[in-house]
């Protein structure tokens, strides 16, 4: 029994260490995510996602990138590159901290190889001078007999493969950590209102915080030449109705409190207003366009705005009143800035002017600096991996006789024989320049 | 008048390139010299041409040239001739030119055939894509995909040479792949181009990452065009794989490095034009 399992997980480990698994793996991934491509996505285009056939949806082929199965497959390379990282470890750590020089001649690299006779000490000699002038790390044999040395260069670059397979991981977990303990959602607000950020609509995750979001003003501002300058909304974060954080954000330009952070995402015009219910006023923001409305308390009379074009105060606000379901206006009119009416005798109605509508992308994601440290990783491994090549030159000195010698030196090809090459020819003739 | 200058700078680009590809075609041919030296003035004319036409557009613009499908291909243009002159130059590879320079020829035509005077005039960038990372966005991927255009055409040299080489056969010495150099070294070569790009790229996808989180607050959505950038991500990192592993070095990378290059084209005129997505508003 022992014995099986050790075998079963002893295969297991096998299967997993393969470069072939590995690679497989990634070209399913590809492959999957390229098919997310044309299938649409509910997180990019949710109304196209809504319309494709009930099998797909039920195969998760609307949500491919957070179905199980695809996170299944990251997870297995992850596995694969931890368990191929951790096989490697050993055999890096030594090519780069334990490096012995070869005390047979067979071991001196015998595809790029050279030759150079001369005397026994200044062989030795010019040897060690060329490794200290090329900048060479380098050990010498404890015995004299033969004679031989390992020198390397850029030897940190032996770590660039494994950091960038570990990264990976690091990506992984940075991305999984977001989705298990962050969310997303979104809200749109007008100048002046106030909403606790536990109302917002989520598409992610749950939403613990408590303070409350005001948008101060809300601001979508032009240059000179016409174009768009930005939008702009200056908001606080109030925590008890207490404001504990005040900024003004706009596209790329974040608010982040406490792990919250608010993005401005787009902008819509709307007009600001007083309702008078029986004595009690209170503000009404309402978007143009009826993309919002206002239902006043204890009635079913809903009022829309449309802005005139040029949206300027002296032109006033369209609006009109609809009562339950009813598909035409039962009142309408158009009012200038300051101007009131009775709606339907219900209320009282005061057109304060225009005011801003903020759209604000919410979103709380712990794992972001865990993919930041991953990206970080990344970028250093490859960096390693491919501008800082390692380079291991060995060779030995043998003696012909009491005084003349054969140095025989050989570089080590790796990925690129021909650069490895050309490094031995430049040790080598400096050493020859140096006995002449 | 920078305007006019820009337009000038583009036909002569138009022209270079045009010009540069038939000499080295013809060097190819004939081995001349002459018409070899003149191919590769004729390329840095057009480097010239290119860089000059990016940065009277961004003087002109006032934003990096990543507004729409012309600056963004006017940018792959110059990375290619940038990339392949240092190729040229470092590894005295003349033959080269002539499976390289197609690319920026077709990627020209393209602009010139399918994109009004109105698609090429520099527009207003929306508030999103005003932002420093994406300067370095564009800068990596102008030199990544630029690379990646000479390693398909050393791909395709390696698949020529190989094809005329199988099962022992004797090159007779006029026989125009008798001149490029030795298999080996092609695809050393293409593996050192793609060794200097594949970081870029990677650059490239964080910076963005970056950016798109400054500006939506998400890394990475899985948008068509940052699932097609990682795809091609993946098929380099396949490549990269593909030649430490047994019997998959040479024919099999060389045939990667060709798919990986499609992918990098997909990625700009497949996502732009077929998929719908968050990019599509850069065009
Ligand atoms: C996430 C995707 C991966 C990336 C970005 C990646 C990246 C790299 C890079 C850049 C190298 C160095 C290549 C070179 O120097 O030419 C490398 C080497 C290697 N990779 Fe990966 N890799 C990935 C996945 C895998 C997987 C899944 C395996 C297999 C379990 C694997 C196994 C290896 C091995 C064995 C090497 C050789 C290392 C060496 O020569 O030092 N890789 N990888």
């Amino acid at each position: 029994m022992e014995e099986n399992s050790n075998s079963l997980s002893e295969r297991v480990w096998k299967t997993f260490s393969s470069m072939k698994l590995g690679l497989a793996l990634l070209g399913i991934i590809a492959l999957v995510s390229a098919i997310g491509t044309v299938i649409p996505q509910e997180a990019m285009d949710p109304e196209k996602a809504q319309a494709v056939s009930g099998l797909w949806k039920t195969l998760g082929l609307t949500h491919l990138y957070s179905t199980l199965g695809f996170r299944l497959l990251l997870g297995l390379l992850c596995i694969n590159l931890i368990v191929c990282s951790t096989q490697r470890l050993k055999s890096i750590y030594l090519r780069t901290f334990k490096l012995t020089p070869p005390s047979k001649l067979v071991q001196v690299p015998q595809k790029n190889r050279q030759v150079v006779k001369g005397e026994l000490v200044a062989l030795r000699e010019s040897v060690q001078e060329v490794m200290i002038q090329k900048g060479f790390r380098f050990t010498l044999s404890d015995q004299s007999e033969p004679w031989s040395f390992i020198a390397t260069k850029r030897r940190l670059g032996n770590w660039g493969s494994l950091i960038t397979h570990l990264s990976f991981v690091v990506l992984v977990v940075g991305a999984l950590l977001g989705s298990l303990l962050g969310f997303k959602g979104y809200f749109m607000e007008g100048a002046g209102s106030t909403i606790p950020i536990q109302s917002i609509e989520v598409s992610k995750g749950t939403v613990s915080e408590t303070f409350s979001v005001r948008i101060n003003s809300a601001e979508d501002r032009l240059l000179p030449n016409g174009e768009r300058d930005n939008w702009y909304t200056d908001m606080s974060i109030l925590e008890k109705g207490k404001e504990v954080t005040r900024k003004t954000i706009s596209v790329n330009h974040p608010l982040v409190y406490n792990g919250v952070s608010f993005y401005q995402a787009s902008y819509a015009d709307g007009a600001v207003f007083t309702s008078e219910i029986k004595g009690q006023k209170s503000p009404v923001v309402l978007r143009n366009k009826g993309e919002s409305y206002y239902q006043a308390p204890g009635t079913d009379l809903y009022l829309v705005i449309n802005l005139a074009k040029s949206s300027s105060q002296q032109q006033g606000v369209l609006f009109q009143v609809y009562k339950g379901t009813g598909a035409n206006p039962i009142q309408s009119g158009q009012l200038k800035t300051g101007e009131t009416i009775d709606v339907q005798g219900a209320y009282r109605l005061t057109f304060d002017g225009l005011a801003g509508f903020s759209g604000l992308q919410v979103k709380k994601d712990p794992g972001v600096s865990v993919i930041w440290l991953g990206c970080g990783l990344l970028l250093i491994g490859l960096l390693l991996a491919f501008y800082w090549q390692p380079l291991v030159i060995s060779g030995m000195v043998q003696a012909e006789n009491e005084k003349q010698g054969t140095l025989t030196v050989g570089a080590l090809a790796g990925k690129m024989p021909d650069s490895a090459r050309e490094a031995l020819e430049q040790f080598v003739s400096s050493v020859t320049k140096m006995i002449r | 008048m920078l305007a006019s200058l820009e337009v000038a700078a583009f036909y002569s680009l138009v022209i270079a390139t045009t010009l540069c590809m038939l000499l080295y075609m013809i060097w190819l041919g004939s081995r001349k010299e002459i018409v070899g030296k003149l191919a590769t003035y004729v390329t840095i004319v057009a480097l010239i041409a290119s860089t000059c036409a990016i940065i009277l557009r961004m003087i002109t613009s006032g934003h990096p040239p990543l507004s729409n499908g012309y600056e963004f291909l006017l940018t792959f243009v110059a990375g290619i001739l940038a990339v392949y002159l240092f190729a040229e130059f470092r590894y005295k590879l003349r033959s080269l030119g002539a499976f390289v320079m197609p690319i920026p020829f077709f990627l020209l035509m393209f602009i010139i055939m399918s994109m009004g005077p109105d698609e090429r005039i520099a527009q207003a960038v929306p508030p999103a894509l005003k932002s420093q990372w994406l300067t370095f966005h564009v800068l990596t991927a102008m030199f990544a995909y630029g690379a990646f255009a000479v390693s398909f055409g050393l791909g395709i040299m390696y698949l020529l040479k190989y094809s005329k080489t199988e099962n022992g056969k004797k090159l007779s010495p006029k026989a125009m792949v008798a001149r490029f150099p030795a298999l080996e070294k092609l695809d050393e070569l293409s593996y050192k181009v793609v060794g200097f790009a594949f970081p870029l790229l990677t650059l490239c996808i964080i910076t963005g990452a970056i950016w798109a989180n400054y500006a939506w607050g998400t890394y990475w959505s899985w948008d068509p065009k940052e699932t097609w950038s990682l795809i091609t991500w993946i098929i380099y990192a396949g490549y990269l794989h593909a030649r430490l592993m047994y019997g998959w070095k040479g024919k099999r990378a060389a045939w990667l490095a060709l798919f990986g290059f499609l992918a990098v084209l997909f990625t700009f005129f497949g996502v732009n034009y077929f998929l719908p997505g968050l990019h599509s508003y850069a065009q």
